[in-house]
């Protein structure tokens, strides 16, 4: 009888915990990502930070000792294979000096907005997502830096993903190989547009959308198509042109992109201080 | 009984700290070991399910506050699953030593696929994949490798906590 009594005791408290979680949900669900249950996650994150930075401070020496001493010979060959780069760069920006001032008379005389002149906060990244379920990183900027929801995240090389929550010390960013992300491109050489979503870590991005007709070349580089109402502005460089073929019958040419930036191993990165209606292009 | 209950958030906190400090780096495949979900896991196993429903409650929902996952989402897992491992669980926990590890293996397996399903449901697009099992058996194989340390972790901070010998 007892053993009876417990166990319907326990179901009682499992089912309470259960409808908790469910109205949780459900509130933001609905809430649409605004409200209390964001202003108590600014608040979390906040109050966490500087526990993440303290952490940081311990760990990362460590790891560093660790990952040098596993990763010798890799980071040997790794170090030689960089100083080549940088001096093909080098020669690289000598040639491209010239068509680079050639460009920006261009972009002058046609009064287009493009990505490297628009403002921007340089941020580290402090933390990957601990979940498996979302491609994010985390970023020691927030609010204060003037860095809002949707706002477009870039390093050097390329277009990284976009802020999806921010706090006064803390930004998230939602990479653009979550599956959840969608951006309109443009091929470079062809001009023509598509939508290329992301697929996963590691996995190239699919492009819908683009026409059967449209000649696509291997390592062709596709940039954001900044159409009106898109959520990036135009220009910023996404991927590489990975593999392209037409499927007998298909009414779509099927494309795949790698992007440029290495996800994977993301250290500083900037955030565009800009949304979409003060971008708006014709 | 004061002791116990700031012990437990303790631990809880602790955890926390390790998930979003130290694991992030640790990725293997691509999958980031889980031990907020291990807590869940093993708060079943120690304490049978009430202490599982509770700290898996616990657990999940302090997950959640650093996650862009709908709030609650892991909360209600982890409750199901800190419940489940409990029910089950409970009676025979010194038949031998490495139940538990294989308890923990099974019930972290099944906690990501299980909510890798509800979020597709609650409106995550493209979580059920074959990346899914992997990460599902990353975080089983790391979680029944640290088994044994968290359940000498909760076991210490529920100690007198339940004040039942039944349940230790």
């Amino acid at each position: 009888m007892a053993v009876y009594r417990r166990s319907t005791r326990h179901r009682f408290l499992l089912v309470l915990l259960v409808l908790t979680s469910i109205t949780v949900i459900t509130v933001d669900v609905r809430g649409g990502g605004g409200g209390a249950m964001e202003s108590i996650r600014r608040g979390a994150r906040d109050a966490f930070a500087p526990v993440q930075s303290t952490a940081d401070d311990v760990i990362n020496p460590v790891s560093d000792f660790f990952g040098g001493l596993f990763r010798y010979g890799h980071l040997k060959a790794e170090n030689s294979r960089l100083r080549r780069q940088l001096n093909d760069a080098r020669g690289k920006v000598n040639a491209s000096a010239n068509s680079e001032r050639e460009r920006q008379e261009l972009l002058a005389l046609e009064k287009l907005s493009f990505a490297d002149n628009l403002p921007a906060v340089a941020a580290r990244v402090v933390a990957t997502s601990p979940s498996n379920f979302q491609l994010t990183v985390e970023i020691d900027r927030g609010l204060p830096t003037g860095i809002q929801k949707g706002m477009p995240v870039v390093t050097g090389a390329g277009l990284v993903g976009r802020v999806i929550a921010v706090s006064q010390e803390r930004a998230t960013i939602l990479l653009l190989t979550d599956p959840s992300f969608n951006v309109g491109i443009r091929l470079s050489g062809s001009g023509d547009v598509g939508v290329a979503r992301g697929n996963g870590t590691r996995q190239p991005l699919p492009v819908d959308l683009v026409d059967v007709g449209t000649k696509v070349t291997g390592d062709e580089v596709v940039v954001t198509s900044g159409l009106q109402g898109s959520v990036f502005p135009p220009g910023v460089p996404v991927g590489k042109v990975r593999s392209a073929k037409v499927q007998p019958g298909s009414l779509q040419h099927e494309v795949s992109i790698d992007p440029l930036v290495d996800l994977t191993r993301l250290d500083f990165v900037k955030v565009l201080i800009w949304t979409p209606k003060d971008g708006g292009t014709p | 009984m004061n002791q116990a209950r700031a012990k437990v958030p303790l631990v809880l906190l602790l955890f926390l700290v390790v998930e979003l400090t130290v694991l992030d780096r640790l990725r293997v495949f691509g999958a980031v070991p889980d031990v907020m979900l291990l807590l869940a896991v093993v708060a079943g196993i120690v304490g049978g399910p009430r202490v599982g429903a509770l700290l898996g409650f616990a657990s999940g929902i302090v997950l959640d506050l650093f996650l862009e996952t709908p709030m609650g989402l892991s909360a209600l897992i982890f409750c199901l699953v800190g419940y489940a491992v409990g029910s089950i669980q409970g009676g025979v926990l010194r038949a031998a030593w490495w139940i538990p590890i294989v308890t923990t293996f099974v019930a972290s397996v099944a906690g990501v696929v299980f909510y890798a399903l509800v979020a597709t449901v609650v409106g995550q697009p493209h979580l059920v994949t074959t990346h899914l099992f992997v990460v599902a058996v990353v975080v089983g194989l790391f979680n029944a490798l640290v088994a044994p340390f968290a359940i000498r972790l909760v076991r210490w901070s529920i100690s007198d906590a339940t004040g039942e010998k039944a349940f230790a």
